[in-house]
């Protein structure tokens, strides 16, 4: 079999998988938030509405019905494309979705770029003298900011150059005294396409702190898996053999061992982009950013049922989506990848 | 209006956003070029890399800009989100302070406690039996969209309130029947008499909407947009910013700056920061923790920043479960009342900012009796511990359930704790443990917390509203209740007669009504089913020039009344709130 043919089949069993993968977590999203305590009526009315009243809303939420049944309409829905409303707000959750991923989007492109540049650089600055001064001060930065927890990290940040310095916003993602560009709801492109400089500033302003925190924090993935890899191919025959043949050191480096060390990057890049959804929500929530992981922490606060689930489900597409498009480039740009 | 898809944001004003937008650019131009040249500092020529390459330099520059902003409008934040800002939907404190700018209730309450008519031109004349109020409207009211405020307005708000409103028992709990008595004029049948009806008018969630603008929802809730007769219009509705513009042909005094928008940031950190800084202009407590109204408490005390308290309409307490052991022995219940010191309490945990409480009704209140509950009184304590069986050598375990979500819980927990050991160590031991607030309320109204601290806030300011959701009971028996309110509350507890009490309480008027209501406190206070510890009062902050926050009765900060005190600050300085 040709190794096209070997590709194709290998995306289309990923892409059937992914139905199944997607199911699998709808269900198990489904049936966690059931047994869980807490009950969406007490998060909607509080814990003094008249029972009647309470029974009312259960009964127009459908939380009176079995638990197949609510599961039955959960996926019939979700086959429909369909994620239901909103128990707290009576808005679609698609909408709520709409509203909220591209802001984490956006955070989340511009974190993992500059933890990208930054991780890599810092990453590769220690090659030329491994065990020397610059590479001890790579080694240590890759684990200590791998190591900070995210929401100290977070508040620090907000405290030094928000609050005592004043330079950046303490949080939000726009601006309250402009109105926010329309469109794609990415507001950086948003602004760029509209060409308004207020917009575009303000939307800089606040992103800066939020995108630069989290990417400092995932740079240290980079960082150490660069410096590992590229040590490991610097050692490899192949690169003696470069050597051998009389090539410089930076042409060895740079044509020879770094292409190599940076095939499982990219796989590290995809393996990222699942964490960021975790690593966000803490962001997120510090910096009053108004992204998915935030809205999923509320929707979890308030037992809002459909959010959860609609959420879970897309962000489980996204990452699946991401992961499948990664072994692509991986499969693409190594020759040696079999299926 | 116009829906922008994926931010959800509702821009009610197309003109409102000409007055903060850059000139448009003429068309062909990349628009990455069209930022470039609108730059008014860093011009760069055209050329292929050259915008992109110049751009990425700029990013850097972009970041350290200040913004500009108008000097005539003021910046809100709160940390309460705001999902919707329908009548029907609104609950939390955040949406009824953006109610109270957009809407009139019919009846207001003022800083003194009075009740003075607003969109009623008079108090309700009630029928001999007190099953009837009706209500003089005001005329030459108009709502936002031009349609004149009249007695059909009314009753098609308030018919909507009670099908579709969160609260809408409150409403439909006491009122049979709305309809309108005349073009200006509205009867309410009410189920029974209810003498608080003025006060449950005042809610701000009663505010009337336009039946022109809501004839779409008239079953269901319309969360972007509002259209009712306040001082001001909602111009822009968006996850986390909301626009208000004052409305010019309000009925009653214009608001004394030109707008503001109120903004939600979701931690303490961010809000307190955020007054600080300067980014805004005023900042309302909700959400605030201690440590941080304790900084700008100081502040305000050193001259660099305003600061005022609102009444006292929320109460922090420990409901005791009554109906099993341990806390079914009543002598048990008045230990603990006795071991609770409030004074220590208050100032180790909120440095002072929450008094002291030995009642259930605010004393702001009519109807409040300061020293209802026991006072602290260690050697009364051990007395009725050592009573139960225990002292030297057995200790009674008391296990505490907190709200792990709430900082000021968990503090009070560790506090009396430590208090405890320290006064009655030999008698009691507290076992604290966090609880997620909507898991807690659940286990509550099932019977599974011994003891647990939680707060109460009243949907209008009235002790009706503070004894009933506490207090009656649907299905007495004996000292137990086994449905109701009580039951959902935790305690499980009632008494003979009790029920009869509140709803005489809600019937009766003036000095009588007060003596009931203190009886009912009294009454309660002797069998321990709940234990007041302290008092909650919001708070407010402005910079120094910004006019001090006032708040209403109930307990809002009237955002019409802010604005800035002096010259205007020049653009792009901030710096409103000392630093």
């Amino acid at each position: 079999m040709s190794r096209r043919n070997e590709l194709l089949r290998y995306l289309g069993a990923r892409l059937a998988l992914a139905p199944l993968m997607l199911w699998l977590i709808a269900s198990l999203v489904f049936l966690l938030l059931r047994v869980a305590p807490g009950d969406p009526i007490d998060a909607l009315l509080g814990p003094k509405a008249p029972a009647a009243v309470r029974a009312a809303l259960r009964q127009q939420l459908g939380l009176d019905q079995p638990l197949t049944v609510q599961y039955g309409h959960f996926i019939s829905n979700l086959l429909h494309g369909d994620l239901g409303l909103s128990q707290a707000s009576q808005e679609p959750v698609a909408g709520i979705i709409r509203q909220s991923l591209p802001a984490s989007l956006e955070l989340g492109v511009t974190a993992l770029l500059l933890a990208a540049v930054v991780g890599l650089a810092v990453g590769f600055s220690g090659i030329a003298r491994p065990e020397g001064k610059l590479d001890l001060a790579g080694r240590l930065y890759g684990i200590g900011t791998y190591a900070l927890p995210p929401f100290w990290a977070a508040m620090l940040v907000q405290l030094v150059f928000a609050v005592w310095l004043g330079w950046l916003p303490v949080g939000g993602r726009f601006p309250p005294s402009l109105l926010p560009p329309t469109g794609t709801g990415f507001y950086l492109l948003d602004s760029l396409r509209a060409g308004n400089w207020s917009q575009l500033q303000g939307t800089v302003r606040h992103l800066t702190l939020p995108a630069a925190t989290l990417g400092l924090l995932l740079s240290g993935i980079f960082d150490n898996a660069l410096r590992l890899n590229l040590r490991r191919a610097l050692a490899s025959d192949y690169v003696e053999a470069a050597r051998s043949r009389g090539l410089g050191e930076a042409r060895v480096v740079l044509r020879h061992a770094l292409p190599n060390a940076l095939l499982p990057v990219l796989t590290i890049t995809g393996i990222t982009v699942a964490s960021l959804i975790g690593g966000a929500l803490l962001i997120e929530v510090t910096f009053s950013w108004p992204g998915i992981a935030f809205r999923l922490q509320e929707a979890i606060s308030q037992r809002d049922y459909p959010v959860v689930q609609g959420i879970v489900v897309v962000v489980a597409a996204l990452v699946v989506m991401v992961t499948v498009l990664v072994d692509l480039l991986v499969a693409l740009l190594d020759p040696r990848i079999r299926f | 209006m116009a829906l922008n898809g994926p931010t959800r944001a509702v821009t009610l004003s197309p003109a409102l956003s000409d007055s903060v937008s850059a000139p448009a650019l003429s068309a062909p131009v990349p628009a990455i070029a069209r930022v470039l040249a609108s730059l008014q500092c860093l011009r760069s020529g055209p050329g292929s890399l050259l915008p992109l390459l110049a751009l990425a330099l700029l990013l850097p520059l972009l970041a350290a800009c200040q913004p500009q902003r108008s000097p005539s409008r003021l910046v809100v934040a709160t940390k309460s989100r705001i999902d919707s800002v329908d009548p029907v939907k609104a609950s939390r404190i955040g949406a009824m302070q953006l109610l109270s700018a957009l809407g009139d209730p019919l009846y207001a309450m003022t800083a003194d406690g009075r009740i003075e008519p607003r969109l009623a031109t008079a108090l309700p004349t009630i029928s001999s039996d007190g099953l009837m109020a009706r209500i003089p409207l005001r005329r030459g009211v108009l709502f936002h969209d031009g349609t004149p405020f009249d007695a059909a307005a009314l009753v098609f708000s308030l018919k909507r309130f009670m099908a579709i409103g969160t609260l809408g028992y409150q409403l439909s709990d006491r009122v049979k029947e709305v309809r309108a008595s005349g073009s200006h004029a509205v009867e309410l049948e009410l189920h029974q008499p209810f003498s608080p009806l003025p006060r449950l008018l005042s809610a701000i969630f009663l505010t009337p909407i336009s039946p022109t603008a809501y004839r779409n929802h008239p079953d269901k809730p319309l969360n972007e947009r509002f259209v009712g007769t306040g001082p001001y219009q909602l111009t822009f509705f968006g996850g986390q910013q909301v626009r208000l513009t004052p409305w010019r042909r309000y009925w009653g005094p214009k608001p004394a700056n030109d707008g503001m928008d109120l903004v939600t940031l979701s931690n303490s950190t961010a809000l307190f920061g955020a007054l600080r800084s300067g980014e805004v202009d005023v900042l309302l407590s909700s959400g605030l923790e201690i440590d941080h109204e304790q900084a700008l408490r100081r502040d305000a005390l050193a001259g660099r920043l305003h600061e005022a308290r609102g009444p006292a309409l929320s109460i922090g307490f420990l409901s005791l479960l009554t109906d099993q052991p341990p806390l079914d022995n009543p002598s048990l219940r008045q230990a603990i009342a006795h071991s609770l010191d409030r004074q220590t309490i208050s100032r180790r945990v909120s440095l002072g900012l929450r008094p002291p409480l030995r009642q259930l009704v605010p004393p702001s209140l009519p109807g409040s009796d300061p020293n209802a509950w026991p006072a602290y009184d260690p050697a009364e304590a051990r007395r009725l511990y050592r009573a139960a069986g225990y002292c030297g050598g057995k200790r009674f375990s008391l296990p505490l359930t907190f709200r792990s979500d709430i900082p000021s819980d968990r503090l009070f927990a560790l506090t009396w704790q430590a208090q405890l050991r320290r006064d009655l160590g030999d008698c009691v031991t507290l076992e604290v443990s966090g609880m997620e607030s909507t898991t807690a309320y659940d286990q509550l109204a099932n019977g599974a917390l011994v003891l647990f601290f939680y707060d109460w806030i009243g949907d209008y300011p009235d002790a009706e509203n503070f004894l009933a959701p506490l207090l009656s009971c649907q299905e007495p028996q004996g000292n137990r209740c086994a449905k109701g309110n009580s039951a959902l509350s935790g305690s499980f507890w009632t008494a003979p007669g009790l029920d009869l009490q509140l709803v005489r309480s809600s019937q009766v008027e003036g000095p009588g009504r007060i003596a009931l209501l203190r009886a009912i406190q009294r009454r309660t206070a002797a069998a321990v089913p709940y234990l007041p510890v302290w008092l909650m009062e919001e708070g407010a902050w402005s910079g120094v020039r910004v006019s001090p926050p006032l708040f209403d009765g109930s307990g809002r900060v009237r955002l019409e009344a802010l604005h800035r005190l002096g010259p205007a600050t020049a653009p792009g300085s901030g710096g409103e709130a000392g630093r």
